[in-house]
């Protein structure tokens, strides 16, 4: 058997590595960027967040736009660049694993193949949805679990460029029943930029920057009323206030939290409870107003960071309410029940109890929480609401993907290199069930 | 920096083979409100907002004084600008098509409605109407609307931070 490479083609970040193993080789950002310092765009080796690089205003292009491939050069630019120099594999005799995003347009189906089989000459292809192979590692996880039991579950996948609701049954993807949502974790990078470069510093530029704010900053809020009260408190009252410090070029290259424990105090709020602050001892107290008098002292030194208080929470709250950004569209929770209303409704029961998020988006803290708190009162009565977190949700696909490569039967369920040159690409996504 | 923003929004707006099928919806209608709505959610699905501005200025040699130049130029003689023209579109011809173009060509609104597509799986308008609303200069709870642009604010200090800075912003 030819070894087979599985690549999950994200729009944020392409996990790639051999079939069979745990986790993929590498995980590199699908995209060029152009430092400041370099006049040509360049290949990134590692996640940009762990090299030490200037990344200020560093220029970024991207081959996926909302999602969908658009920019098949750019693509095959970023794969040649993979397959050679990170995985040292030889596209004529392996075997392709390659996820694509559900209702992928018949065109752009037809470049990838063009990719896949012309330029780069693989042996054979698979393409999987993202939802089926999540659900494929989820029940292999748990074997006597309801959802391998049951065999159906829903897959939420809120991931870079849009959040899907799937219902899985038997393995397939319930086509009719997906819905989506047009926000991910790009839309709430650009919307924390445009909050921030209204409030304190422009950082329209700063799309890496931003990232790395928004992954260690932001959270869910389980109140946003109660939690909006306590953001307009001053001094340490307000628990959410809480201070990034920029890049300045010199001394370092990345920006960091001021007070990383500062940062957390949020997560000592309950649900529903007053903010639990009595149990801080005095001295703790004394230490905070210390530690507050310095601090001032020390920002009118650097005037390179700025606070967040309530953009701390209210960014990842788009997701449960677009509409308040302005968008037509249901938020989450309403995303899930419509989609499980799609299905049969012998299948309701099951698939609300089986409820997997998966996605970079849902590593907020809090995220299934709150999910929880507003499916709830959606769901009829007698029906539970289980929702299940995957220990690591950027993985969680190209995990099903090496463990749908392993399988023995899997040869057998590609495409091969011949096929598609006799039948061609419209054809040979047929056997997909595309 | 708002300078650098509503530049960049004019020199996209000078050149409609460059503008977003959204935001030239936007640019068409004659309604304030919706137009600056649009190209704000149209302006969170950009890769990067200021820099592509800076791009354009680049393959086309031309900061905001060459422009006037050749505006001038432009007036005087009148060559200056087909070439420039036949530049822009030999452009547009060579980028890739953007999500949108695709989606268009593909067709989907005449498949029957029994398919499942791109299209028919977009969850749709939300079941309450409700809108919370904050304020978009403090992020609070925002009880006002701006009467020229729509956009909301939630006291007086915030009303004149809108008004002297983004009232409008949108807006070309």
């Amino acid at each position: 058997m030819s070894n087979v490479v599985v690549l999950d083609n994200g729009g944020g970040l392409i996990k790639a590595g051999q079939g069979g193993e745990r986790d993929p080789a590498v995980v590199i950002p699908n995209c060029l960027y152009r430092p400041l310092t370099s006049k040509k765009f360049l290949h990134p080796t590692t996640t940009l967040s762990s090299t030490n690089e200037d990344l200020t205003s560093a220029a970024i292009r991207r081959p996926i736009d909302r999602g969908y491939l658009i920019n098949p050069d750019l693509q095959r630019d970023i794969w040649s660049h993979l397959f050679t120099s990170l995985l040292h594999v030889t596209p004529s005799s392996s075997c392709l694993l390659l996820t694509e995003p559900l209702f992928s347009l018949p065109s752009i189906q037809r470049s990838t193949d063009e990719l896949v089989f012309e330029d780069f000459g693989f042996n054979s292809l698979f393409v999987a949805d993202s939802p089926s192979l999540v659900h494929l590692y989820e029940s292999s996880r748990r074997p006597y679990g309801l959802v391998s039991e049951a065999q159906c579950s829903l897959v939420v996948d809120c991931g870079f460029s849009f959040t899907h609701a799937a219902p899985v049954f038997q393995n397939f993807t319930v086509n009719y029943g997906v819905k989506r949502i047009d926000l991910g974790g790009k839309a709430l990078t650009n919307y924390l930029k445009e909050l921030v470069s209204y409030r304190s510093v422009n950082v329209m530029d700063e799309t890496f920057l931003m990232d790395d704010v928004k992954e260690k900053l932001c959270f869910v809020s389980l109140d946003v009323e109660r939690d909006l009260q306590i953001a307009r408190k001053h001094g340490k009252d307000n628990l959410f206030r809480c201070t990034y410090i920029l890049p300045d070029g010199v001394t370092h290259t990345k920006g960091y939290v001021k007070d990383p424990e500062a940062a957390q105090r949020h997560l000592t709020l309950t649900d529903g409870a007053p903010p639990a602050r009595a149990v801080e001892t005095k001295k703790e107290r004394d230490k905070l107003e210390v530690m507050e008098k310095t601090e001032r002292k020390i920002m009118d030194l650097t005037k390179n960071e700025f606070d967040l208080t309530n953009e701390r929470f209210l960014v990842p709250e788009m997701i449960f309410q677009p509409a308040d950004l302005g968008m037509n569209e249901a938020g989450l929770a309403e995303c899930i029940v419509r989609a499980v209303n799609a299905c049969h409704p012998y299948l309701h029961p099951v698939l609300y109890q089986s409820i997997i998020l998966t996605g970079g988006s849902t590593l907020f803290p809090r995220f299934a929480e709150r999910l929880q708190k507003d499916l709830r009162p959606l769901v009829p009565d007698d029906y539970q609401v289980k929702i299940t977190t995957q220990e690591d949700p950027i993985l969680g696909v190209w995990r099903g993907g090496s463990l749908l490569a392993s399988n023995p039967e899997f040869e057998s369920m590609c495409v091969t290199k011949a096929d598609y040159e006799e039948l061609g690409s419209a054809r040979c996504r047929r056997r997909f069930l595309h | 920096m708002d300078d650098d923003n509503s530049n960049a929004f004019r020199r996209m707006s000078s050149r409609t083979r460059k503008v977003a099928p959204k935001m030239a919806a936007a640019l068409g209608s004659s309604d304030n409100r919706t137009q600056a709505a649009l190209a704000r959610l149209e302006a969170l699905e950009n890769d990067n907002t200021g820099i592509e501005a800076v791009e354009m200025n680049d393959d086309d040699e031309a900061s905001l004084d060459d422009d006037d130049q050749a505006y001038m130029q432009k007036r005087f003689k009148g060559t200056k600008r087909k070439t420039r023209q036949a530049k822009a579109l030999e452009n547009a011809r060579k980028a890739p098509r953007t999500f949108l173009e695709l989606l268009h060509e593909a067709n989907l609104e005449s498949l029957p409605p029994h398919v499942p597509s791109y299209l028919r799986a977009a969850v749709g308008p939300p079941s309450s109407t409700s809108r919370r609303h904050f304020c978009s200069v403090c992020g609070f709870t925002a009880s006002y609307t701006c009467v020229t642009c729509g956009m909301r604010f939630c006291s007086c200090r915030c009303q004149n931070i809108h008004n002297d800075t983004r009232c409008m912003k949108f807006v070309a």
